[in-house]
């Protein structure tokens, strides 16, 4: 038996081959309705990537490898405080001077950080992109930080922290990170404790913007009516001035343990829990698979109504069987780490039917998965991933990610043979290399008595079969 | 030996589906032995031969990237034999963006029991005679990567679908089926009847209220006629509906004359040709001789203006330290989209500005117009202060839209009112100047979405045969003068006021007490003066 099995692998991965050369000669014939993605890196090591689609608005933005991953113990919580005062004014220009200068513009600025990348962006018009970029380039060398706005930014950021604690699926995903990466930083949260805002000074944030804001970690990236020779000019006249000065920032591995956090409140009329396991880094191939497996669990609401025509088997049993008021399945990537699961809200008594049809859709996945499950799911992701590039927004977002997660923009045609080439082999083998028989990471708020233990939910990573 | 596979797993599929799905666990039959799992995965290497993702692919043929040319926004526009109108335009990118808009919704069901447009997107995308079940017709969509929805306003109703352009044939097939050739089986109409009975159930049980007020403000607007119909299903019919009223309903308004099939994103010639295929050689299901002469609603709006009020408990965010609100809204009858007078309005909708007290964003927001710097900025108790403009073909509603405790209501109000009477008072040079700049740049960003320049060309098209450019649009904003929006703020402010209100409303003032706020700075500058020194 075992060698026919032998047997069988070989004939697939043929299989394998000659799909990958179809889905190739496909693609000779066809133009791609896109414009291409230019690079450029100067030379201190900023790099300039940007899509000329010659529209009459544009974006850019600074994307920054820099976010709660890279912080301690004890700063941790300072790279959010900078993106709060990032637009409190520079030694250039006032809190005031700058709005008003971006309101009369009809232009809008944005930042934000998540746990690996800091961002500041700025939408306009596509004339005013030279002024969009000295603005960027001002707020992120010369902010004031001054101490009175310190402290007034210092309770903005409580209240906000009060904000996160009633979003219930934010507080989940940071029990989620605190327990899947104990004792490492990816366990931080990204607004930090708040004993560390209370006390984060002027010094603290200088010296995060000094190690971390160097010229070899940031991105400037640009989509719409942007000409990519004068967006190189730009970044040359507005950056020049910065130096690398910190050559070698170590990323601490993070380690990833199997465990969980319950914050049972009875008084809650729901429990939203999070089942991960660890998955892939950003850059690797297995990623591909990994989100194909993804979309096959999908994500479903009760607004949607009946899921009978779902293509997810776990949304139609949702739907049917009342198992939850929503459910989605994520994929989140790391430099070197991943977390793949689910997320969902249900109710007290339904928590462990839910539970029981996750695992066992997880373990369809990783045993009887079909081809044409697989083929609905390939399409299916495509469409998410292509359809949500529109305006120049989305596009500049996923140029500047992409930029600092895989040092390249991938083509899109690239993405598309990719996905393609996902075979149902490739399925199975991904979900048992990160799945099957390995321990999740479980971060569950409210009523969750009814969530099975520990120990049932390992179990349920395995079959046992005859 | 790899059919024998296929086999069993047909095999165990049926047996699931079979046997329902919580009583199959015996009944599927794994063997651990039959499982192929890559000595790779076991291994945790990688599961695919790929190089990583940071690089590139071999084997992949060069491409041809297009590049950037600007003069494809150029609408093209055909006017089939029977009179449907095609219209499309070219843009960047795989996918497209096709839809079929129709001079239809709430405002023509004057004659019918309202709520029909609401069940009709309930409806829509459901089984026609071409797709046995929506399954069927999803599945097509989605191999073509599609998506599809259907939204309606008070006076046109929106079926639109997303798909890779390759995929336009069948996308077209897919609208003409849709709008033309629903099934509107009995279980579709019971579970659209079920839908629309569980939004009504949730819309009073959510924090949100800018459904229910649209709805009231309107009502006061145009009572009882054409843009005041609801737009949300009355509960008494939710159960009055049915497929009769709906089919005719649709004969009636569904006509080619009254619809428009736009794309964005493809070659004007195939789907010219598609559409004719589709939507003119194929028929409607609903029979319609030469003798038939559709009945439409065709009165003009009439403003009548007055009150609508609903006295209720508000339910509050939940988990938020938000107090409880009151939300009213003052409206007053502004101008078509055809009226010359329609682009300074948006000018003024624009410097009036506003949002949320605590809304999230950095500069750019509009944190210096005129509802920030004159109402939130000063009064803190006001939680949201924000100014619409809704224009339809033959007249306008302007509103303010205002939250604050209930409380504070009175004084909300009354801000509010003389915050509009103030409108026909000096327009500042940089105001102005900054109003018109962000009007322009919000244009011109909302167009970067493919479904929005879909909509925009199909409701253009539909109400003068034709699309203005963006370009006309941003040249007429550029020459509006202070003179203008003083014009149209008076034009305005000479017709009564629409006030809606809903939350706790025993602080709420009369209807004439807010009128004579709106009147009386007008008509006197002293007035005007005086609340500048209540104001500081």
């Amino acid at each position: 038996m075992l060698k026919v099995a032998t047997t069988l692998r070989l004939v697939s991965r043929q299989g394998n081959q000659v799909r990958l050369l179809a889905t190739a000669a496909g693609y000779k014939e066809a133009l791609v309705n896109v414009p291409p993605t230019k690079l450029s890196v100067l030379d201190n090591g900023i790099r300039v990537a940007s899509e000329d689609s010659g529209a009459a608005t544009a974006t850019v933005g600074l994307w920054i490898d820099a976010g709660s991953r890279y912080e301690t113990y004890r700063n941790n919580g300072v790279a959010h405080f900078l993106e709060h005062m990032a637009f409190k004014g520079t030694s250039k220009r006032s809190q005031t001077d700058l709005e008003l200068l971006v309101e009369n513009m009809g232009a809008h600025l944005n930042a934000y950080t998540s746990r690996e990348q800091t961002v500041f962006y700025a939408k306009c018009l596509a004339n005013d992109v030279p002024a969009a970029v000295e603005i960027l380039a001002d707020i992120i060398q010369n902010s004031s930080l001054a101490e009175p706005e310190i402290e007034r930014e210092r309770g903005v950021i409580l209240r906000e922290m009060q904000d996160v604690e009633s979003n219930l699926q934010e507080v989940v995903f940071d029990h989620l990170h605190a327990t899947a990466f104990q004792g490492t930083p990816l366990g931080q949260t990204i607004l930090g404790p708040t004993r560390n805002i209370k006390k984060i000074s002027k010094s603290d944030l200088q010296n995060y913007i000094k190690t971390h804001y160097q010229p070899s970690r940031i991105v400037l990236a640009g989509a719409g009516g942007v000409d990519h020779q004068k967006l190189v000019d730009l970044a040359n006249k507005n950056f020049s001035g910065l130096k690398n000065t910190v050559t070698d920032v170590e990323i601490t591995p993070c380690r990833y343990t199997g465990s969980e956090i319950r914050v049972r409140d009875d008084s809650m009329p729901l429990a939203h829990v999070a089942i991960a396991v660890e998955g892939a880094g950003w850059t690797d191939a297995d990623n591909i698979p990994l989100m194909v497996a993804n979309t096959l669990i999908g994500a479903w609401d009760r607004s949607q109504g009946g899921g009978v025509n779902n293509a997810s088997y776990l949304a139609r049993a949702a739907s049917s069987g009342n198992l939850c008021h929503s459910f989605q399945s994520f994929n989140t990537c790391y430099k070197d780490t991943g977390l793949w699961g689910i997320y969902f809200v249900a109710e007290p008594l339904q928590l462990e039917d839910m539970v029981y049809n996750i695992q066992k859709e997880w373990m369809k996945l990783c045993n009887t998965v079909t081809e044409g499950e697989v083929e609905r799911a390939r399409n299916l992701l495509k469409t998410n991933m292509l359809l949500q590039l529109d305006g120049t927004t989305p596009v500049c977002e996923d140029i500047g990610r992409q930029m600092l997660c895989y040092n390249r923009r991938i083509p899109i045609h690239e993405l598309d043979a990719r996905i393609d080439a996902v075979t149902v082999q490739n399925v199975r083998d991904v979900c048992y290399k990160y799945l099957y028989d390995r321990c999740p990471a479980v971060a569950a708020v409210g009523p969750t008595e009814g969530l099975p233990d520990y120990t049932r939910i390992r179990a349920g990573m395995y079959w046992l079969r005859v | 030996m790899s059919h024998v596979m296929e086999v069993k797993h047909l095999f165990s599929r049926l047996f699931s589906l079979k046997n329902g799905l919580s009583a199959n666990r015996w009944a599927v039959r794994n063997y651990s032995q039959d499982i192929e799992i890559s000595a790779a995965a076991v291994n945790r290497g990688n599961v695919t031969p790929l190089p990583p993702l940071s690089e590139a692919m071999p084997n992949l043929p060069p491409v041809i990237y297009s590049s950037a040319v600007t003069d494809d926004a150029l609408t093209e526009v055909t006017v089939l034999s029977n009179g449907l109108r095609v219209a499309s335009e070219k843009k960047f990118g795989q996918f497209c963006t096709a839809g079929v808009v129709i001079d239809s919704g709430p405002r023509y069901e004057v004659a019918y029991p309202n709520g029909i447009c609401h069940f009709l997107e309930k409806l829509s995308f459901g089984a026609t005679h071409m797709y046995a079940t929506r399954d069927v017709m999803h599945r097509e969509l989605e191999k073509h990567g599609g998506i599809c929805d259907c939204q309606g306003s008070r006076d046109t109703t929106v079926y639109a679908t997303s798909a890779d352009s390759r995929g336009l044939g069948a996308v077209t097939q897919v609208l003409a089926e849709v709008t033309l050739r629903p099934q509107l089986t009995p279980d579709e109409i019971e579970s659209a009847r079920q839908a629309v009975a569980f939004e009504l159930e949730t819309l009073l049980m959510r924090p949100e209220q800018e459904n229910i007020l649209m709805d009231m403000i309107h009502s006061a607007a145009y009572k009882a006629n054409t843009l005041g119909l609801p737009k949300i299903c009355r509960n008494e019919n939710v159960n009055k509906i049915d497929r009769d009223i709906i089919l005719n309903y649709l004969k009636n308004h569904y006509t080619p004359d009254r619809m428009v099939v736009a794309a964005v994103g493809v070659e004007h010639e195939p789907f010219v040709e598609y559409v004719q295929k589709y939507f003119v050689d194929m028929k409607p299901t609903w029979h319609v001789d030469e003798a038939f002469v559709p009945n439409v609603d065709r009165s003009i709006a009439q403003y009548t203006g007055g009150m609508e009020q609903d006295d209720c408990e508000i339910p509050l965010y939940p988990g938020s330290d938000l107090p409880e609100l009151t939300h009213i809204v003052i409206g007053l009858e502004s101008c078509s989209h055809s009226d010359p007078d329609f682009v300074p309005t948006c000018v003024l909708n624009m410097m009036m500005g506003g949002g949320g007290s605590f809304s999230a964003g950095g500069p750019g927001k509009g944190m210096y117009t005129r509802l920030y710097t004159n109402v939130l900025n000063r009064y803190h108790w006001m939680f949201n202060a924000t100014a619409y403009n809704h224009a339809y073909g033959d007249t306008g509603l302007f509103c303010i839209h205002a939250a604050s405790p209930p409380n504070r209501i009175y004084d909300t109000t009354l801000v509010i009112a003389r915050e509009l009477a103030n409108m026909a008072g000096k327009v500042g040079e940089t105001e102005l100047r900054r109003a018109k700049t962000q009007l322009q740049s919000m244009l011109l960003m909302n167009l970067e979405a493919r479904p929005v320049v879909f909509e925009d060309v199909g409701r253009q098209v539909l109400a003068t045969g034709k699309r203005k450019p963006p370009s006309y649009f941003i040249n007429e904003i550029e020459k509006t003068t202070a003179e203008d929006v003083i014009r149209v703020a008076q034009r305005m402010l000479s017709t009564k006021p629409a006030v809606a209100a809903r939350g706790k409303l025993a602080h709420l003032p009369t209807y004439d007490e807010i009128q004579a706020n709106i009147s009386n700075v007008k008509s006197d500058t002293s007035q005007g003066r005086k609340l500048n020194l209540f104001r500081a």
